[in-house]
């Protein structure tokens, strides 16, 4: 692939989107453009996926000089574990677009095209100012879209969420910067590339520490993890269908993804030294936000604590430090994405229906609409962890590694798994089984696009969960790599 | 004559020759607005071209202190001078381009003010060329009662005539210490001259320095007093509220570039020896200039007001690339020289395009009456949000690369808690920044007053300026021959450089 296949993928959705605002397109025309470029994308990253060698190595790779003077490069590439991410957002964004299809405005398909942009440059980016390039520029047209086509007090969630996630990204900047110094004192040349990056040694532990709170912090607010999620419930309950939909099932999943790509080979004793605090936190987080969704009676408002409970387990696996707790991690980012998100389109069409609703004004929409349920159902019983399906596989692996980290630990997180279930199936039974005698004849069943949109994500949750193997050997070198050459763990 | 003296003086000339032709032909009653217009952006054009063509006339950098014989190098003109002339001419020439629309809209404006516009212009760039402290003092006060002038030249708004007597006022205050300092500086080392004040200082005897440190800090006080740094902000806001807005974008934008051109000059050539003495006055200068100046900007409801808060915010960045320069001249200096023009580009721009919407009426002046703008006018606003956003600094935008630079200086010379503050700083801005990206975005509007439409020149000039906002911020060395980032480094190192040809 020498014509930048990367590059591609990032650019062209700018590029429509861009087009698309200076010609005049309609709202039709504008939906069409990003539907045929998501499919264009979803085809490009199949070429990748086929090409990929089973390497733990940055594949793809690009580079350019961008700002010569201060050593920062246009530096792309990518590994298993970005592999796996880039493959989700190429299936799940298609099958978005087929459910938002009608009564989007240009504004929105254009925000969407850009978010799509912003996530996967910052997927890609080698180079940490790049990275903080993409971080910070997929947050414009999330703050766009919130704001325009929100619901209840949009205007303060918007403001909430961009400045909560601008304060976490400056100390990233900090951090950023003061490392690039450090290269520079210690090498004599600029270099903000991650390869260069790593191999400082000047650091004293004092300064190591700080900025390792500076990256971690930034991290924790997109994840969000606990006590950083003060903006979620509003964000997420705001948000328009798209938003949400990609704010919960890719951005949040960035979070984890940089602390994998950049804490741990920039910090990786500190990573190993705070590892139990951090699978500590991530159970906490499951357990604390289990017990918040637990107690809401809007749906949207459950699946956004559901989300952020699941995301602090998917913590917890990738600071277990052994191959079963971060290749569970790896899948349940998949299987969450395809779960959650799909979950939160459902519901975005339940509210489109039927108005913002609380549980016990629901019930009998699977009389209503059989097939709408048959989808929900799956997603469900792939977020409650049902043997069959990818949660399954993902949360025994996680709380195996869990096992494998400390037993008390995973006999914890092994209960906790219980959480999801009970308020996963106490909603499903009130809101879409029990027939409580509500009206809700306005709710239509499913059309063929949405049929359509919603098919490549049951068939992945079950595939993924009847024959894991096919996914795994993919990102298992890369895992490996992880453990082995950063992290030097030798018995994992 | 010496021809080749002659060229270098060119563009100063061609300024001076404009402003003084300017004033003959205001006594004609056919020269209107608009030809009075034309004229000024004729005679900077030739100096513009002038410029451009001094400074691509050597192979890399040059140095000349031209008539020896008659200014005995008072005046210099080196790359240095030459970059600033450009920031400072082009800074001119986009002023005249974005205000004419406000110029003619409103009655108070006669051909009379390009004269003195231009005789502000030949005052900076003569600052920016001053290589003694006297003919500083002299080009520094061309500028500044020049200015005093356009501030209050509608005499028919009080708001006009108590801002320029305020900065008249306090002004000529702040340059008496730029007087007196330069007497205590001739005192302890017996001339004026830079260059020669640092090797006098050197050589003299240990009692004179006192006289040294206490002469520089008067000069450092009028220089804070210029750009609006604390203790010194008092006046910006009502000053620079109470002038018309073209006049606001230039004195906010343009005169801030040539105070830090001299200054720069003056503390890069001669004051390292007392630098350090500044440095820990300046550090806590910073803070609370960055501190006072957010707390200001939040608690605005106009939008001209908080842009001109935010201006005092910048100059509290700007001031923490100063207090690198003891310790990492080069960078330090070349941050300081691409933050302006980054800040001027930004701030121009949205100086510019909100005196151009506000121009027909006074409308269109708080939070509030810019509700449901992208409604209205979707380009305007999409131009108002890259200022915005570069003025924030969100990458992207030419403000990050500033900003990046900035504060990648403040940790590389040790000074990491400055960043720290700058980036809390920022991380305020953002609030009031987006402020009106939201306003303007999310809200349906109450009621539509008149906007101008987008024609004329001042829309045009102002989108390209917004595009190359962006430029400056993404652009790369994939374009060849097409100045990027790399090229206004390169341009602002090599200006750096050319300070110590002379040395």
């Amino acid at each position: 692939m020498d014509f930048g296949i990367l590059s591609v993928i990032i650019f062209l959705p700018m590029f429509v989107a861009f087009s698309m605002l200076i010609l005049p397109v309609g709202a039709k025309g504008t939906r069409n453009a990003a539907f045929l470029t998501a499919i264009i994308i979803f085809i490009l990253v199949c070429m990748v996926y086929y090409n990929f060698q089973l390497s733990g190595y940055m594949q793809f790779r690009e580079h350019h000089r961008w700002i010569s003077t201060y050593g920062i490069n246009y530096s792309l590439g990518i590994d298993g574990f970005s592999l796996i991410i880039l493959m989700l957002i190429a299936t799940l964004i298609p099958s978005a677009y087929l459910w938002l299809w009608d009564g989007r405005t240009k504004g929105y398909w254009v925000s969407m095209l850009l978010i799509q942009t912003g996530i996967t440059g910052t997927l890609f980016s080698q180079d940490l100012i790049l990275f903080y390039f993409f971080w910070e520029g997929m947050l414009l047209p999330v703050f766009m879209i919130i704001g325009m086509f929100g619901t209840g007090n949009r205007v303060f969630s918007t403001i909430k969420i961009t400045v909560y996630t601008i304060m976490g990204s400056l100390f990233m900047l900090i951090s950023i910067l003061y490392l690039g110094v450090a290269f520079f004192y210690e090498f004599g040349s600029w270099s903000f590339a991650l390869n260069d990056i790593v191999q400082i040694t000047t650091l004293s532990r004092t300064e190591e520490l700080w900025l390792f709170a500076g990256f971690m912090i930034a991290f924790a607010i997109k994840i969000p993890l606990f006590p950083f999620h003060t903006w979620l419930l509003e964000t997420y309950s705001n948000s328009p269908t798209g938003g949400v939909f990609l704010l919960s099932s890719i951005m949040a999943k960035l979070g984890v993804y940089g602390i994998v790509r950049f804490v741990m080979p920039i910090f990786p004793d500190l990573y190993k030294e705070f590892a139990p605090y951090f699978v500590w936190i991530g159970i906490f987080g499951l357990i604390y936000f289990g017990i918040a969704a637990l107690m809401q009676t809007n749906i949207k408002k459950m699946f956004a604590y559901s989300s952020a409970s699941h995301l602090g387990f998917i913590v917890t696996g990738i600071f277990t430090l052994n191959v079963y707790g971060m290749t569970g991690a790896a899948f349940l980012i998949i299987a969450h994405a395809m779960a959650t998100g799909g979950l939160f389109l459902l519901v975005g069409k339940m509210e489109y229906n039927l108005g913002i609703k609380a549980i016990p004004a629901l019930g009998g929409i699977a009389k209503k609409a059989p097939v709408f349920t048959v989808f929900f159902g799956i997603m469900l019983l792939c977020i409650v962890g049902l043997p069959g399906t990818n949660g399954f596989v993902s949360e025994f692996l996680i709380i195996l590694g869990t096992f494998g980290f400390s037993p008390s630990a995973g006999v914890v997180s092994a209960l906790t798994v219980l959480i999801a279930a009970s308020f996963m199936f106490w909603m499903f039974q009130r809101a879409i089984l029990a027939d409580n005698g509500n009206d809700v004849s306005q709710m239509k069943d499913l059309n063929f696009k949405e049929i359509v949109g919603m098919l490549p994500l049951a068939f992945l949750i079950i595939a993924m969960g009847v024959y894991p193997d096919w996914f795994f050997y993919k990102i298992e070198p890369t895992i490996q790599h992880y453990l082995v050459d950063i992290l030097e763990i030798r018995n994992y | 004559m010496n021809m080749p003296d002659f060229i270098y003086i060119l563009p100063l000339f061609f300024v001076g020759v404009g402003a003084i032709s300017l004033m003959i032909l205001s006594t004609f009653k056919t020269i209107t607005i608009k030809k009075g217009s034309v004229i000024t952006l004729l005679f900077l054009l030739f100096a513009f071209f002038a410029n451009v063509y001094n400074l691509n006339n050597e192979d890399g950098v040059y140095s000349i202190y031209p008539f020896v014989d008659i200014f005995n190098k008072m005046i210099i003109v080196d790359t240095f001078s030459g970059y600033f002339s450009t920031i400072l001419i082009l800074g001119a020439i986009l002023t005249i381009l974005i205000g004419l629309h406000y110029f003619q809209k409103h009655k108070g404006f006669t051909v009379e003010f390009f004269s003195l516009f231009l005789f502000s212009v030949f005052g900076m760039m003569l600052l920016v060329h001053s290589n003694e402290l006297i003919s500083a003092f002299v080009s520094l006060e061309i500028a500044s009662i020049s200015l005093y002038v356009m501030i209050g030249f509608e005499k028919v708004i009080d708001k006009r005539i108590e801002a320029s007597y305020r900065y008249l006022v306090l002004g000529s205050l702040a340059g008496l210490f730029f007087l007196l300092g330069t007497s205590f500086i001739y005192a302890a080392t017996q001339t004026t001259t830079l260059g020669e004040i640092g090797n006098m200082a050197l050589n003299t005897v240990d009692s004179n320095t006192p006289l040294l440190i206490i002469g520089g800090t008067m000069i450092l006080i009028t220089f804070l007093f210029k750009i609006a740094a604390f203790p010194f902000q008092n006046w910006a806001l009502d000053v620079y509220d109470g002038a018309p807005l073209p006049v606001t974008a230039y004195i906010a934008a343009t005169f801030k570039a040539a105070i830090f051109g001299f200054i720069l000059r003056l503390v890069v050539v001669d004051f390292d020896l007392i630098i350090d003495v500044w440095d820990k006055i300046l550090v806590y200068i910073i803070i609370f200039t960055l501190a006072y100046g957010s707390f200001l900007a939040i608690i605005q409801k106009s939008l001209k007001r908080m842009l001109v808060a935010s201006s005092i915010v910048h100059t509290g960045y700007l001031l923490i690339a100063f207090v690198s320069i003891s310790v990492i001249g080069e960078s330090a200096a070349s941050s300081i020289i691409f933050y302006l023009v980054a800040y001027f580009l930004s701030a121009l721009g949205a100086f510019g395009l909100i005196a151009y919407i506000s121009s027909a009426d006074q409308l269109r002046i708080t939070y509030d009456d810019f509700r449901g703008f992208a409604k209205i006018r979707p380009y305007m606003a999409a131009m108002l949000s890259i200022f915005m956003l570069s003025l924030a600094g969100i990458p992207s935008t030419i403000g990050f690369i500033g900003k990046f630079y900035i504060f990648t200086g403040a940790i590389e010379s040790g000074h990491s808690i400055l960043a720290v503050v700058g980036i809390i700083a920022t991380f305020i801005s953002v609030y009031y920044y987006f402020k009106l990206i939201a306003v303007m975005y999310f809200y349906r509007s109450s009621e539509m007053t008149d906007v101008p439409p987008l024609q004329g020149i001042a829309p045009l000039i102002i989108g390209v300026i917004a595009l190359f906002i962006i430029w400056g911020g993404v652009g790369n060395t994939l374009i060849a021959y097409f100045p990027g980032v790399d090229f206004l480094i390169d341009m602002a190192k090599s200006s750096y450089e050319s300070l110590f040809l002379y040395g």
